[in-house]
């Protein structure tokens, strides 16, 4: 029946090529004795609508074939959550750096025709976005899935159900700290991503400053300004306090206690960020940036130079006197909760 | 089609899947081919698609609970499957599974009544 043959061909296109010919095999087995039975009980062949019919009643070829394939998804149930908190994170990142670098971009040369671009491109960038994401988390489910036994002998705790703890439930939310909403896995894990991320990023600024100061860099380059030492071991320190705390938080989170907010080792490394911007604070004559040539560019460029160097200044004793007054108020409100504990007691 | 159907479709379905794997089991105590597998089903009240049992069939031998051999019958190669040893001690499990499931929800609505 050329009927029969066209529709298994059309299933066939659609299974695994190892598997399909023995399928296919067997399928036409199991069909052509039905159709033999439908035949005898009717006394003549079929027509080509009862076979039409019968066909339908089967399923299309695409759902048939789709039965003999185990269940396939991109991003499985459990890294899901993960994935779709770290879209909407990237998408908010996505959009700032766009209306950033398309505010600098358009303030240098003004028109409608540039606006109306930046405005049309965005969806595009958010799309671009999207796809990197569905590629790394669609690696991760696929590295997950099939080596399952190398992740959790390298330590690695997996987001399925042997490797699931109790402890890593979350925490009634009256009992959070201040009343807030406990951190959930997904935050955690996205948290350790952007860390890595941010570690990464840190690390190869001073190959290629364009990744900090983007199109900036090529001015900076042929610029007569250069960096102070001090502000290389500013960098070395933000770089290790930055390392710090991702280890950090890789460890909480490999330990299930993502959760746990004591001892509060991170509030303690984001202290401890206060020392470069002391370190700056402290240097002598406060010079950040120097010309790099000064025998040639003194009068030229003397009071840009510390113009620069003031507001570098400036800048710096406001993050430290901020955050300063959060660390006084932070420690002000563990004093307090201690107290309070105690008289409870 | 109303929601309710829809919801009973739904439900219903959900509420065969696994009796059809042990309805099939039971009957692959004797050796079938898939179509005739799924007649001596259908005579016995147990309806099933053919694009619902002959993946199971497959799907069952992937597990290790039947074992299959072509042969030719009818001067037509057939496929033909049955129960093996791992599959006949699953048998045994699920209905002591299935009994005990029958007898619970028994057990509800007796004292409902």
């Amino acid at each position: 029946m050329e009927i029969l043959d066209r529709y298994l061909q059309a299933v066939k296109k659609q299974l695994p090529l190892k598997r399909q010919d023995d399928i296919i095999a067997e399928l036409r087995a199991n069909l052509e004795a039905q159709l033999e039975d439908k035949e005898s009980a009717l006394g003549r062949p079929l027509t080509t609508g009862e076979s039409e019919d019968w066909l339908r009643e089967l399923g299309a070829p695409v759902q048939v074939a789709a039965k003999y394939q185990p269940q396939q998804y991109l991003i499985g149930p459990m890294l899901f959550p993960t994935f779709w908190y770290v879209l909407k994170l990237v998408w908010l990142w996505a959009t700032v750096i766009y209306v950033i670098v398309n505010v600098v971009k358009i303030a240098g040369a003004p028109s409608g025709t540039a606006l109306l671009d930046a405005v049309l491109q965005w969806p595009l960038a958010l799309a671009t976005s999207t796809a990197w994401v569905t590629l790394i988390f669609a690696a991760i489910e696929f590295a997950v899935r099939q080596y399952p036994e190398k992740w959790r002998q390298m330590g690695v705790p997996l987001p399925v159900g042997g490797d699931w703890q109790p402890s890593s439930l979350p925490l009634l939310e009256k009992d959070a700290e201040g009343g807030k909403k406990p951190k959930s896995r997904s935050a955690a894990i996205a948290e350790v991503i952007f860390g890595f991320v941010l570690l990464v990023w840190l690390l190869l600024v001073p190959y290629h400053p364009y990744l900090l100061l983007g199109p900036g860099a090529l001015y900076l380059q042929g610029s007569p300004f250069q960096l102070a030492p001090v502000m290389v071991t500013v960098y070395w320190v933000l770089v290790a306090l930055t390392g710090l705390k991702f280890v950090w938080i890789a460890l909480q989170l490999g330990r299930g206690r993502w959760q746990q907010t004591q001892p509060p080792v991170h509030k303690w490394i984001e202290a401890m960020g206060l020392i470069p911007m002391g370190m700056l604070l402290a240097t002598p004559q406060h010079l950040f940036v120097t010309l790099k040539n000064p025998a040639l560019d003194q009068a030229r460029y003397g009071s840009a130079l510390e113009a620069i160097n003031k507001s570098i200044y400036l800048c710096a004793l406001l993050v430290v006197a901020i955050a300063a007054m959060e660390l006084v108020w932070w420690l002000g409100k563990m004093g307090m909760g201690a107290w309070r504990r105690r008289v409870a007691a | 089609m109303t929601v309710t159907d829809n919801l009973f479709d739904n439900l219903r379905l959900e509420l065969r899947r696994g009796c059809l794997t042990l309805a099939v089991l039971a009957q692959l105590r004797e050796e079938h081919y898939g179509y005739t597998l799924r007649k001596a089903l259908a005579e016995r009240g147990m309806v099933i698609d053919e694009s619902t049992l002959y993946p199971l069939l497959r799907r069952l031998e992937t597990q290790g609970l039947l074992a299959s051999q072509w042969r030719e019958e009818d001067k037509r190669n057939k496929r033909f499957y049955r129960l093996n040893a791992d599959g006949e001690q699953m048998l045994g499990q699920l209905l002591a599974e299935w009994n005990q499931t029958n007898a619970a929800i028994q057990n509800i609505l007796d004292n409902q009544l």
